[in-house]
């Protein structure tokens, strides 16, 4: 994996000499990212005749970009109107859409724009110079290692996204069990499909998605005329460019958040099936344990909007390491382009960097190319964009349920997924109603499907033996840190209580 | 009284999603029943943390209720009667619009969601309700059926552009 000077400066005038399609690809990217259900993996099968036709170089061009624009326009939705593009987004809501009801939309969609191009820039200009050894993390990960990621994930995500962490767990151990909906990966036997055989592939994650936040969140929003509080009304009427500009120092005052937050979803996004989702949550958590104010986070900080953003899109590059180096792809669309690079002809895995190493780099070097060009576009679009949060919410509400439910049915094109979509919908309005997180229900049922497997897959290889889960030191290591991070929360509530008490007493 | 009450925690309806996870719990552990250990090891897993947490809550909430930390309140379900009617007419004008899909199909389906919402809701008049509903449905056919051809069932609006254009 020898890299170069001139090897780089090659791709660099290759892509430049693309610029076009580039924009063309991250303007679709960054519309399909903003709508739920319509995720880049969906969008590059739909183009797969022009990915098939060209050579793979601009194949590759055309797909990375989209697929990074794709991350960045989750966020857009998340803030504005608290329903996340995808998974990778859900996290943004928590600081998002309060900075919106605020007033401060503008603001927040530019900390978002900034925070994804400076997470997905470091961690690709990174991905360059480290591929070879941050690989190799993806070896370490085995069955076991994933299933221990997976619960950590999900308490973690009950103890960020609710105030209530036993709400929060419940949750979440509901959304396992509504991910478990469906046939088993080794007998292919139907389980909790109530006889619906649109059911025996699971339950679809978009109708999910879809029902319990855009659905429950239009229910919820009538309850006042506008999304925006009074306050937050005459802000965004008084809003001109100059709440973009400070968007963009509020973000560069944070530069090294953007940047570490990043690479902890370039690291997450490395391990094969981890995803987004989870790395969004794992730095917004991290950020906020490291925070000096972390009752403020879920009131509308920067801070809740840059982390999960940068990360997001530092799992973007993570992503698409192990589907270049060792040939798996570590998210659906990764996977999609392992179906158009092997139809060109090309080998993955340590080979590629041998056989054709522009394209191995080349992949990253589109990457920055694409999040310069995002920022551009994006950043004059902030003004006008952020107006859709002043539309009154009896026109506003029932949009944006006709538009989604497309959305929900669009994947798979059942009737069946819209009426799963209502029922989502009564269900994520009860959540909301009595205090459950709907966030924590959604990563519960996104992470169901995933820790099934993996629970399957270790013990198959160990014949059936529970110990297998305690068997290996790094899987050992992560229950300890999953462990730790239940604890802290209240080591660090009692230290606070503590100290309160004593400067009390002086 | 009020600030009494305010010093407390209401329960109710968040017993509503404990007792449907314990109610999909049982189900989905009675569906499994006669399955290999291996495909139900996982969703057995699941269902029996979810019963845990559950307990654990309801033994918190009893505690409360006894010691008179908690206390039982409804109405933050609907929250007033008004509300209630609102979010009802949108639901109930979401569930038809999506049950006449089949014969309606999306365009003429969407538009006639959008045109009730918008004069029930909204209080639009039925010009401004029609213009804003048709225009909203028209380029969600544009964009949905003739750019990123979503497979929707077709109805009177498609098959007519279709006779019409071939498109």
């Amino acid at each position: 994996m020898n890299i170069s000077f001139s090897l780089l400066a090659d791709q660099f005038l290759l892509n430049f000499s693309y610029l076009w399609l580039i924009i063309i690809a991250t303007t679709i990217g960054i519309i399909i990212g903003a709508m739920p259900g319509f995720g880049s993996a969906n969008t590059i099968i739909m183009l797969l005749p022009f990915t098939l036709a060209v050579d793979v170089d601009v194949a590759m061009i055309f797909m990375v970009s989209l697929f990074v624009a794709s991350h960045m326009g989750g966020g857009i939705t998340s803030i504005l109107l608290n329903i996340p593009g995808n998974g990778g987004s859900a996290a943004t809501c928590l600081d998002g859409y309060p900075m919106a009801r605020k007033g401060l939309g503008q603001q927040a969609l530019v900390l978002s724009f900034v925070a994804s191009t400076v997470g997905g820039m470091v961690t690709a200009l990174m991905s360059i110079f480290l591929l070879p050894y941050i690989a190799r993390l993806a070896y370490y990960m085995h069955s076991v290692e994933m299933v221990v990621i997976l619960l950590f994930g999900i308490t973690l995500i009950a103890s960020v996204a609710s105030d209530n962490m036993l709400k929060g767990l419940i949750a979440g151990f509901l959304g396992l069990l509504i991910g478990a909906i469906g046939a088993d990966h080794i007998y292919s036997t139907p389980r909790g499909t109530f006889g619906f055989i649109e059911l025996y592939d699971g339950v679809p994650l978009i109708a999910v998605l879809i029902g319990v936040f855009a659905i429950s969140e239009a229910l919820i929003m009538m309850e006042q005329s506008s999304v925006l509080s009074e306050a937050g009304m005459q802000m965004m009427k008084r809003s001109g460019w100059k709440e973009t500009w400070e968007g963009v120092v509020m973000s560069f005052q944070r530069t090294w958040h953007m940047i570490w937050t990043g690479i902890i979803g370039l690291i997450i996004g490395i391990v094969p099936g981890a995803g987004a989702s989870i790395a969004a949550f794992v730095a917004y958590q991290q950020s906020r344990l490291f925070s000096k104010t972390p009752e403020k986070y879920g009131t509308g900080i920067p801070e809740g909007v840059i982390a999960p953003e940068s990360a997001n899109n530092g799992c973007a590059s993570g992503d698409l390491i192990p589907l270049l180096v060792i040939g798996v792809p570590g998210g659906t669309t990764a996977a999609v382009m392992l179906i158009v690079m092997t139809y060109h002809g090309v080998q993955l895995g340590p080979r590629l960097f041998i056989q054709n190493p522009g394209l191995g780099y080349g992949v990253f070097i589109t990457m920055l190319v694409a999040y310069a060009v995002m920022l551009f576009t994006t950043l004059p679009l902030t003004r006008w964009v952020s107006k859709l949060v002043m539309i009154p919410t009896p026109v506003l509400a029932p949009i944006i349920i006709a538009f989604t439910l497309v959305g929900a049915f669009a994947p798979r094109a059942y009737m069946f997924d819209l009426w799963l979509t209502l029922l989502f919908g009564a269900i994520g309005y009860l959540c909301r109603r009595s205090g459950y997180n709907v966030v924590a229900l959604l990563i519960g049922v996104i992470l169901g499907p995933m820790l099934e497997a993996n629970v399957m897959r270790a013990l198959r290889i160990s014949g059936n033996d529970p110990w297998v889960f305690f068997s290996s030191p790094v899987g050992n290591i992560l229950w300890a840190a999953l462990a730790f991070s239940l604890a802290i929360p209240s080591i660090v509530q009692w230290r606070r209580r503590r100290a309160a008490a004593r400067a009390a007493i002086v | 009284m009020n600030d009494e009450r305010k010093a407390k925690v209401a329960t109710g309806p968040d017993w509503i999603i404990p007792a449907l996870g314990a109610a999909f719990a049982a189900y989905y552990l009675y569906s499994i029943n006669d399955l290999a250990w291996e495909a139900k090891v996982s969703g057995v897993f699941c269902a029996v943390m979810l019963f845990l947490l559950i307990l654990i809550f309801a033994l918190r909430t009893v505690v409360g209720l006894v010691r008179g930390t908690h206390y039982v309140e409804w109405r933050s379900l609907w929250e007033s009667h008004h509300l209630a009617l609102v979010r009802g007419a949108l639901f109930g004008l979401t569930v038809t619009s999506v049950a006449i899909i089949p014969f309606a199909g999306f365009t003429l389906s969407t538009f006639l969601f959008l045109f009730f919402a918008f004069l029930w809701l909204q209080r639009m008049s039925r010009k401004n309700a029609a213009l804003t509903a048709g225009a909203l449905a028209l380029g969600g056919y544009i964009l949905f059926i003739l750019i990123l051809r979503t497979a929707f069932p077709t109805g009177p609006f498609e098959r007519l552009v279709t006779a019409l254009t071939g498109l």
